[in-house]
């Protein structure tokens, strides 16, 4: 089959590789019809994540059909049209039970590094490194999917494919930053960075009924698709962000802030040349310059949801902020099987849509140039999706 | 992959540097599983957790909080511990989950001749 292989820093290409088969008897194997990239997929590709391969298979957001299920898949037919979450849980674990599903204790059976780096290891997640399982991706014909019965959900037949595939992350992932941030009527949120999970955790907010919702980015037509959907945008290459907050909320700050970025965020002026240079030289692992900004304008007491991801040690995290105001500090890869259910269901009904995400489909042979697009944000991308 | 494999092992050799005592290798390695620590326990015990215990140390105690049962095993190496999470694993899922045999690309030539010692990094960590 044809997949979208990485083959070194900031370098891709489609390749010929072998066919997924089950590899244990709880597996399916999906035919994928739609495969998106994500903007935490930049991290792998610009060669910050230290344990990838040249040749391994990237993508993890995703919408297909079942193909092959293993004789101990009980719930998944062939023929079904699923959305597969990008977080592999085994739903047995301790954690799995909670419905902390990126904390799955059985599904990264590589657990030395993130042991070793973080003292525990995280979750399985399709096409994302080594230290993360090293699955084999979605940007390909086929995948084969671990505990297919947990994690394949059936896409009612109403979602059409550029909606459904942002069930698998960018719509779970959001709505779990207002989640985590539990917020409700009466709240301001605050969400730093428009790509798709941002935006969807401007969506999710606004749905479970924040009072405002105030997105910060610096693509225009980013901040307009998020102004669309009603929320209110602060362009951070022409306002100062802080000042701008304080004066939209009568000085207090949001109540909750989600902070949809991660580890190479950008940023203006002297701070941010500091981190680029030191994430540069490899002197530090995360550039934590909207994290530092979202910790500084919240309110006293309010809560910083983290959904960017991040892999080692931040400099200059303000520990004093979060300490003097009281915030209480969330994050997490999503518990996506905590959500998914119920977002194929309100995109069923009609109540979320997450195809405007959807900039540039295109063939799986044009992975290359669709990664390039993306990564600069050229031409309003949002998410290039690939059709294999 | 050099590059990469260069940096993953400089990373754990801070954060091993960072620790204020090295591990001790006469300690415990210890997981959580969900299930009745009398499972663990009687004749009926597992066969791969009576093999574990011909050459190591093992303690079976029950978990607070309703989490099952606790496995310590003593002077557990790299690959003793691959194999009690993979006990773990089964007794939790029903089977030990795979990851060889996957679709890959093409791999350079340091890629392969550095495979093994990746996997074992990333599986078993730097015991």
């Amino acid at each position: 089959m044809r997949a979208l292989c990485w083959t070194g820093v900031n370098e891709v290409s489609v390749e010929d590789v072998p066919d997924p088969g089950l590899l244990n008897r709880q597996d399916a194997v999906v035919k994928v019809t739609a495969s998106s990239t994500c903007g935490s997929d930049l991290h792998l590709l610009d060669g910050y994540v230290p344990t990838m391969m040249a040749g391994d298979v990237l993508g993890h957001e995703f919408v297909g059909e079942v193909v092959e299920t293993g004789p101990d898949v009980r719930e998944r037919r062939v023929g079904e049209r699923v959305t597969v979450c990008s977080i592999i849980g085994c739903g047995r674990c301790h954690y799995c039970k909670e419905g902390l599903w990126s904390l799955c204790d059985n599904s990264n059976p590589n657990p030395g590094f993130l042991e070793t780096a973080n003292g525990h290891a995280s979750a399985g997640i399709f096409g994302y490194s080594h230290a993360l399982g090293g699955f084999a991706g979605s940007h390909a014909e086929y995948v084969r999917v671990p505990y297919a019965d947990v994690n394949a959900f059936p896409v009612p037949e109403n979602v059409p494919d550029a909606s459904a595939v942002f069930a698998s992350d960018a719509v779970p992932t959001g709505w779990m930053g207002a989640d985590l941030g539990e917020v409700g009527p009466g709240d301001v949120v605050a969400v730093w960075g428009c790509g798709g999970v941002g935006q969807m955790a401007a969506l999710a907010s606004l749905r479970v009924g924040a009072d405002r919702v105030i997105v910060i980015d610096r693509f225009p037509e980013r901040l307009d698709m998020a102004a669309e959907m009603g929320a209110e945008i602060l362009n951070y290459g022409e306002t100062d962000v802080l000042e701008a907050l304080k004066e939209l909320t009568g000085g207090r700050g949001p109540d909750v802030c989600i902070e949809a970025v991660g580890m190479e965020s950008h940023g203006t002026g002297a701070q941010y040349a500091y981190d680029r240079v030191k994430h540069a030289l490899r002197l530090q692992t995360d550039r934590g310059i909207s994290l530092r900004q979202a910790i500084h304008a919240c309110r006293k007491g309010g809560v910083v949801s983290v959904l960017g991801v991040f892999l080692g040690v931040v400099d200059k995290f303000p520990m004093g902020a979060v300490m003097n105001k009281g915030l209480t500090l969330r994050g997490g890869q999503q518990h996506g099987h905590r959500y998914i259910p119920m977002i194929l269901d309100r995109m069923s009904k009609g109540e979320i849509d997450a195809s405007p995400l959807l900039t540039h489909p295109m063939r799986l042979e044009d992975g290359p140039r669709g990664y390039e697009l993306f990564k600069k944000k050229q031409e309003g991308c949002v998410r290039a999706v690939f059709r294999p | 992959m050099l590059l990469a494999g260069a940096a993953a092992v400089a990373g754990m050799a801070i954060v091993r540097a960072a620790r204020s005592a090295p591990p001790n290798p006469d300690g415990w390695f210890a997981v959580t599983v969900e299930t009745d620590p009398a499972r663990l326990t009687g004749p009926d015990r597992p066969d791969e957790l009576a093999r574990i215990a011909e050459r190591h140390e093992v303690r079976i105690s029950p978990a607070p909080g309703g989490r099952g049962s606790e496995i310590a095993v003593r002077e557990a190496d790299g690959e003793t511990r691959d194999r009690v999470r993979k006990l773990k694993q089964l007794l939790e899922t029903g089977e030990v989950l795979l990851v060889d045999r996957q679709p890959e690309g093409h791999r350079t030539a340091l890629g392969r001749v550095g495979t093994p010692a990746f996997r074992h990094l990333t599986r078993k960590g730097t015991r």
